[in-house]
């Protein structure tokens, strides 16, 4: 995971190979964990139906809390994506890190600045989006810069920007440290047999912890996702 | 300018990897929305639905039991105390009844008894009158073949009926 990427240009644009297949995986297993448990729905749900209508339940509580006015229902599979999506990043470089030589192919690919700020950038345009489309503009302008006095627009227009870096970077610094420990302690064992003996257990306690950190920084990226959009669409 | 304030010590800022993910985010939530979020939710409305309205028929079902339970009540005692009156009114009719037999049957005892008195009384008198006047009959003969002498039969009969109302007394 400390190799180097692949980058390729493409119609002018970079394109990091390792970030675009990480992700690709990440999505297809979403993808195929999602359409695989709503296969044969039914009025009395069992087994993998459950599980899929908690984890709806469950995204469905948090953007609630965020928005509990009619207005929060049309972010419900948003939340849902989203808290799916970034779950399944955190936890894919745990476990699958494929690499040529001193390239790296496949890593979590929320371990990558550019992807929690693509999905920040995605949630702050649109909590500014759907706040212009809710309260209008003059509404928007009041509601989000003005208030609760005129005065608050300099800090205003400061938050928007470090919203939008710190929902990114908080998540990207959780995984990428995770990641970046496991690699070291991973390093450890080239050192001898002793050190291997003594890093086996260490990896593994701290798989366990970034296991809990990945879902933690999922669930909190989700919900404050939600309440910045929720800032926007609201009047306070 | 951003990339170089944060991103400086981690790499280059790979704009293309930007639009591949919001491409690929946007058609994965058009997939998830198609093939589970779609029928899932409204599996869950129409489950929500459904239990809204079986608790509403539970709760009228519950209501038209109570009542059919409290009408069966109601017609078991009435059905009760209709039995009650007619055990009742047969237990008079047979009173009555064996009242009326009884009566019927002392009241025919009774006049068949006097029946019986009356015949015997009157069955004694015709016997009584027959023996007088053969008794009267026979002491005549018997008195004119003895004495001999002609009486007149009225005055002798006067004689032996004074005789006779004698014995009886």
């Amino acid at each position: 995971m400390d190799g180097e990427a692949f980058v390729v240009k493409l119609y002018g644009l970079p394109f990091n190979i390792t970030n675009i297949a990480s992700g690709l995986v990440a999505f297809i297993i979403v993808a195929i964990v999602v359409i695989a448990l709503s296969r044969q729905l039914s009025m009395k749900p069992t087994g993998k139906q459950n599980v899929l209508e908690w984890l709806i339940d469950f995204t469905n509580g948090i953007v609630k809390s965020a928005m509990p006015g009619e207005e929060g229902k049309k972010f419900n599979l948003l939340a849902f994506t989203l808290f799916l999506f970034i779950f399944v990043s955190n936890q894919l470089g745990l476990f699958l890190q494929i690499g040529f030589g001193d390239k790296t192919l496949i890593k979590s690919p929320t371990s990558s600045p550019l992807t929690t700020l693509t999905f920040a950038f995605l949630v702050i345009l649109l909590s500014h989006f759907m706040g212009v489309i809710q309260l209008g503009f003059k509404g928007y302008l009041k509601n989000s810069y003005l208030s609760p006095v005129a005065m608050f627009i300099p800090i205003n227009l400061i938050e928007e920007f470090t919203n939008l870096l710190t929902l990114a970077l908080r998540l990207y610094g959780n995984i990428y440290a995770g990641e970046v420990l496991l690699t070291l302690i991973g390093g450890a064992v080239s050192m001898g047999p002793v050190m291997t003996v003594v890093a086996l257990p260490v990896e593994m306690i701290w798989q366990g912890f970034s296991l809990f950190i990945g879902s933690i920084q999922a669930y909190v990226f989700v919900t404050l996702s939600m309440v910045y959009i929720g800032g926007k669409v609201q009047k306070e | 300018m951003f990339s170089d304030l944060v991103f400086g010590a981690v790499g280059n800022f790979q704009t293309g990897d930007f639009l591949f993910y919001i491409v690929s985010f946007v058609i994965l939530m058009l997939i998830i929305k198609h093939y589970a979020w779609g029928p899932v939710t409204k599996m869950m409305s129409d489950r929500a639905e459904k239990i809204a309205n079986d608790l509403d028929s539970a709760e009228d079902s519950r209501k038209k039991a109570n009542a059919l339970a409290t009408e069966r009540q109601s017609q078991l005692d009435n059905s009760r105390q209709e039995a009650s009156e007619i055990v009742n009114r047969a237990k008079d009719n047979g009173k009555k009844q064996h009242d009326d037999i009884v009566t019927g049957a002392q009241d025919e005892a009774t006049t068949l008894k006097q029946n019986a008195i009356k015949d015997i009384e009157q069955e004694r008198q015709e016997a009584l009158s027959g023996v007088q006047s053969d008794v009267a009959e026979l002491s005549i003969e018997i008195a004119s073949k003895i004495i001999q002498k002609e009486l007149n039969e009225n005055d002798q009969k006067d004689l032996i009926n004074s005789y006779i109302e004698g014995l009886v007394k």
